[in-house]
This record gives structure tokens, sequence and C-alpha cells, in this order.
């Protein structure tokens, strides 16, 4: 096989709401304009915002793509949030001599220490890109900047016209904050073992057909409990106690119900399920609460 | 027992009083409507201790099933036709979660044109529902079976809904001899429901909770693997009942075939009338017997093997169409008897559709028709009989 007809394989690791979806398929328009045959589809499933979430692309330059289901051995993984490699297995599959690209603050030698292999590593700070040019921390449309520079997969110009289709008005934003993470991207190949970060969840494992009760019946009470939205969150409510009168606000409102009164009566929200929502900081009257990145 | 003489439905009814069926829930419809109209008056009188449920359509009487079955009432309903069609997604729901309601069906055929009469195009159209399926062809075997459809839902290795099926009018209103059993034998026959897991405000459970695709699959196993081994079930109770009525049921029941090189196959009411036209021919001493199956969910394939193993020429008599395909009590014959390396010719007809009815002279003409088509090797398409050119 020569390189033309290879299918290049990505998968980009998100959370809902952070845009993989428009992402990859802004990717696979480009590529198609290009004259390329690509495909862009997401790992359906129910839209949480802040749960993570998978979306799919291929890319061939000669080959019509057949193959409808996931990606599982990407010759690219691009991760939208920092915060996922360590809930989730991100380098998985991740093919020699691939190319991992991951929006963070960290620099190359510190993520290389945490994500060390046979690829080659990009990094950016996408985060604070998508901050100053778009004024929101959406991060979809800032890696595809990324994603050009580290692979070569289309060309930056092709991006253009989806980007004003897809955004018209707020589209010149977006092309100026893709192009300023094409340009801020650092590149590092790397060799050696891989190394995965420590992951901060169990791996689940599900039960054969005939451990199934009759219709699937779920005899546990409350074990939504064990559910660790606190996964989802990409940024944390933090407290400032001089502001707060203990009035109980964002208790009330909290979706997760994880917010409790402590012992010295102020309200404070259990990270294990705090879902990172901002609902409580939105609420709370006397601008107690603040959100702050997750690490 | 003594015989009395009762309308189907009405012996149906007295089968779910002596069952002490605990919720109903329906909605009336031609022509299964006296059933639940006579289990209404027994609520009302009280001869039914029962919560009876009025809902404004099929769809709500089985979601209103759902949840009295899940509390651990044993439930019943009864519809027909368009009934039974507007209930349909409901019905996959009632058996993926393993809900043991017993539903009565008066088969009757599916608009447009519209028909109130009867044909088994709307049990054939529930046939991949995850429900056991049972056919009647009289007010005797109807009162019998429903009985047993109970024992046999509600075991706890089963948990399955059971639809029972009869022929709207043939049996639903016709009159005619049946021998009921006394409470206590029923009562012996049919001990109370336990569902083993019920919904419990002091025990909480999860039912109907969300199968992603991880677990969807294992799920459908499991439900696939539970509606097979319900045959075992099936077996038992209906020998357990043979013992305490007199009266045999089988999955699959041959009717003076054990010398027949010809085999017609039907299912429901007409049976009978066919049994007339097998007592004329083999009167005449042509070798011709009859087979009825009762049990269609789970398809009783080995009874079938058996059954027809020595015929030469098997005439398959549909009483639906499977529009564009295979009639589809033949496809599934067909299907079961394909690995065998010998077996009979098939011949496939479909009649008697919306009402229209096929006399014993019918059925002599039918088997004899069938025979010519098999000599002449005219095997590879149905027929629908008695269809004016
Ligand atoms: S709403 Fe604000 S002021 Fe009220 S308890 Fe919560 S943090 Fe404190
Ligand atoms: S951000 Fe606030 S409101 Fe949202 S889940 Fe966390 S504690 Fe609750």
């Amino acid at each position: 096989m020569t390189e033309k007809d290879k299918t290049i394989e990505i998968r980009w690791h998100g959370r809902g709401g952070q845009g993989a979806v428009t992402s990859a398929e802004l990717l696979a328009l480009a590529a198609i304009e290009e004259g390329k045959f690509a495909q862009a589809f997401p790992s359906f499933g129910p839209e949480r915002r802040g749960a993570p979430v998978l979306v799919f692309n291929r890319v061939s330059d000669v080959n019509p793509i057949r193959a409808r289901v996931s990606v599982t051995n990407p010759d690219i993984v691009v991760i939208l949030d920092p915060g996922l490699i360590y809930i989730t297995d991100v380098t998985s599959g991740l093919k020699e001599g691939g190319v991992l690209i991951i929006n963070t603050t960290k620099t190359l030698v510190d993520i290389t220490s945490e994500l060390n292999g046979p690829w080659k590593l990009a990094v950016v700070n996408a985060t604070s890109i998508a901050r100053e040019m778009l004024g929101v921390p959406i991060v979809n449309t800032t890696m595809l900047g990324a994603l050009v520079k580290a692979t070569g997969i289309i060309e930056l110009e092709s991006l253009t016209e989806p980007l004003k289709e897809r955004f018209g008005a707020r589209a010149k934003g977006n092309i100026d904050a893709c192009r300023k993470a094409y340009e801020e991207t650092e590149i590092a190949e790397l060799s050696g073992i891989v190394e995965k970060p420590r992951k901060t969840f169990e791996t689940e494992t599900f039960p054969s057909w005939q451990e199934l009760l009759p219709g699937c019946v779920v005899t546990e009470a409350g074990n939504a409990k064990q559910y660790r939205t606190g996964d989802w969150k990409s940024e944390r409510p933090v407290l400032d106690h001089q502001k707060c009168i203990k009035c109980g606000i964002c208790y009330l409102f909290c979706p997760e119900g994880c917010i409790g009164q402590n012992e010295d009566g102020y309200f404070e929200a259990n990270l294990y399920y705090c879902k990172g929502c901002g609902i409580c900081a939105r609420e709370c009257w006397t601008e107690a609460i603040k959100m702050v990145e997750e690490e | 027992m003594k015989r009395t003489g009762m309308e189907g439905s009405f012996a149906i009814a007295e089968a779910i009083k002596l069952a002490r069926v605990e919720a109903v829930a329906a909605y009336p419809i031609t022509p299964q409507t006296h059933i639940v109209e006579r289990l209404a008056e027994f609520v009302a009188n009280g001869e039914l201790d029962a919560e009876y449920i009025p809902v404004e359509s099929e769809h709500s009487a089985m979601s209103a099933c759902l949840g009295t079955s899940a509390v651990g009432a044993r439930t019943f309903t009864a519809t027909a036709s368009q009934g039974l069609e507007l209930m349909h997604e409901v019905l996959y729901v009632a058996s993926g979660l393993r809900l043991p309601i017993v539903m009565t069906v008066a088969n009757r055929a599916l608009s447009a044109p519209l028909s109130i009469w009867t044909d088994h195009s709307d049990a054939m159209a529930t046939r991949d529902c995850g429900w056991i399926q049972i056919f009647a062809e009289n007010a005797q075997q109807a009162f019998d079976l429903t009985l047993c459809a109970f024992r046999i839902a509600e075991d706890p290795i089963v948990l399955l809904p059971t639809m029972f099926h009869i022929d709207g009018f043939y049996v639903s209103h016709t009159i005619e001899s049946v021998e009921f059993l006394e409470q206590e034998v029923v009562d012996k026959f049919l001990p109370e429901y336990r569902h083993p897991y019920p919904l419990d405000p002091d025990k909480p459970v999860t039912i109907g909770a969300f199968g992603p695709p991880f677990i969807y699959t294992e799920a459908k196993k499991a439900h696939e693997a539970a509606l097979r081994s319900s045959k075992k079930v099936i077996l038992r109770v209906w020998q357990e009942f043979s013992k305490l009525s007199g009266r045999h049921y089988s999955p699959v029941e041959s009717y003076k075939a054990e010398d027949a090189d010809v085999l017609l196959l039907c299912m429901g009411s007409f049976s009978e009338t066919a049994m007339m036209a097998i007592d004329k021919m083999q009167a005449e001493g042509q070798k011709v017997g009859l087979i009825r199956l009762r049990l269609w969910r789970p398809f009783p394939t080995e009874e079938l093997r058996q059954a027809v193993s020595k015929a030469q020429v098997l005439i398959i008599l549909d009483r639906a169409l499977s529009l564009g395909g295979t009639p589809p009590v033949c496809s599934e014959i067909q299907a079961a008897l394909y690995p065998l390396k010998t077996r009979p010719k098939i011949v496939s007809f479909v009649g008697s559709l919306g009402g229209r009815e096929i006399s014993a002279q019918g059925f002599e003409e039918v088997i004899r028709h069938g025979v010519d088509k098999a000599k002449q090797g005219e095997l590879d398409e149905f027929e629908i009989i008695g269809v004016r050119e």
C-alpha cells in the first residue's frame, strides 16, 4: 500500500458541550472540499454536558471510506480537555508513529513524562487561545489548527469555507483562533516505552447474559451513588468564605444535589459528584463562588 | 363434570374469575368486547376482587398492565386487530421486562379495507414481540388454556407475557358446551403469583432502565433463552392440567395423522371444520391427516419435525399474508424443515382472509388441490385460495 492509499484514522476525546463533534465535521468537510474522501461521526449516546465523548474521522486521499465502526487503532488522537487523560485511556490503540495532540497548559517536557510512547506529541494551550480570540473556553476550532500543524492532514486554508458556513458572523474569531493555535503548537518526536497517566477510575466489567436478572431489573437501590459525575467537570466551584452568607441558595440550585452544609455552616460542593456546570456560581447572589479551571 | 352452554368470551371470563386475576386493564374492541365487559360486571358485582382499569386506548391498556404486573398483581387484558396493533410497541416492553401478563386476542383482520371479520393478520403482526403465543380453537380450549397461561407465564423460570389467540366470532361469539373446573381445583393448580422482583416502595428496584450497546445484546440473549426454555414449562403445565381435567394439549397436535401421506396444517378454529374433511376423506380410504399448531411461540421445531416425518405432502394453510413475502406459518415451517435430509413437499396456501369461510367441503378441495400441485411440482409459489380471477 502506498502512502496515498492509506486511510488516516482520528479519534477525538472531548466532553459533551466542547464541540468535538463540530471539529470532526469541519475536518471532514474541509478534506472533502480538497477532493479527498472523509468521514466524521460521533459515538452515539445520551448527550450530557461534561461527560467524556468520542468522535471519529477517517480521511483518505484516494479511497472511498467504507468502515462504519468506531476508530480503535487511531493514527491521530486529539484531546480537547486536559482532564480527560486521567479518566480515559486516551492513547488506547494509538499506532506506533502516530500523533497525539493535547490541549494543555503543561509544557512538552511535563506532559511527556505522563504520556510517553513511540509517537509524535503536540501540545497547545488551546483554552487560553480560545478565551482570548473567542471569549469562551470552547476549543474545538482552535484544536483544528493544532491538528493541521501536527499532521498536515489538510491545508489550513481549506477550513476557512467550512468555518464560515458553520459560524457565519462568528467565523472570523474561530478562523483566527485556529490560525493562532497552528502557530503556537509545539511538537516533539518521542520514542521509548508507553507511559500512561495514573487513572482515577476503575475499569468497568459487564455481566454475561446468564447473570442478568429477569427483565434486567436492578435491585441495588441508589446505585447511582457510585456514578462519578465529577469526571465530567472541566471547572470546579471555589468558595470565598468572606463573601458567603450561608444562605443555601447554591444548595437549592445544584442540579446534582452535591452541595452540602459543613460543620461551620458553609455550603460546599462534593467534587466526586460536582460536574462543574457553574449553576451555583451563577445563582450565588453574593458572588461567593468562582469557577476555576481543573488541571 | 357437567357441560354448560356458554359463549366463548364468557368462558374465558369465567376462567379469569377462577384464576383470581387481580388487575384488568382493557379497551373494548370487536370481537373481544364481551370478555372484558363480562369481567367488568364480575368486578362491579363483587364476584371478582380485582382492579378494573378502564383506559382510553389499547396502548394505555397494555401500559397499565405493565404497572399492575410489575407490582405483582396477576394481570389480564384482551384485545383484537387494530387494538393489538396500537399496543404493539408496549408488547415488546412487557416481554422485555419479563412481566407475566396474560392476554386474549380475538383474532380479526387488519384494515384497510376495514374488516371486523376473522383472520390471523393481527396475530402474525405480533409474531416477534417476545411473548409466548398459543392458539385455541374452541371455547373449551380457550377456558383451559387461559388457566394454563397464568401458570406458564408466572413460572419463576419463565416470567413471560402470554398471548393466546382465539378466532373472533367463531370462538368469541359462539355458544357451545364447556366443562368448567371447581374453584378449589383451580386454586390448587394456580398458586398465588409472586414476582421475584416486584415494584415495592419498601424494597426499591429499577425496572426498564437504559440498555446501552454493552448490555442490550445480553439482555436480548437472556430474553430469547427464556422464551425458548419456556417450552419445558409449557409441556409440564399442560401435562399437569391433563391429569386434572382429562384434556390433553401439546405444541403440535395431530389428528388422524398416523398413516397419512398427505397432511394439512392449520391454526385456529377452522381446524375443527378441517377435521370433518379429514374424517370424510379417510372414510373414503384416502391417507390424509391434520396437524394443528397449538404453540406458535416458542416455535415447536422438534415436535413439528416429528409430526410431519412420515408425510410426503404437507399442505399449509395460512390465514394471513406476509405481503410481498412467504406466508408467515409456511415460512416458519419451511425454515424448520429445511435442514432435514428428508422432508415432505410443501404446498403453501393462504385462505379464509377477513372472514371468508371455508366449509368442510372447501377443505376437501384444498387438500385435493394441494395434492395435485405437489404431483405437478408446482411448489415454488403460494396460492390464495378462493380468490376471484
Ligand atoms: S449561594 Fe452563595 S452565599 Fe449562599 S450559601 Fe451558597 S455560596 Fe454562600
Ligand atoms: S458546579 Fe455547582 S451547581 Fe454545578 S454541579 Fe458543581 S456544585 Fe453543583
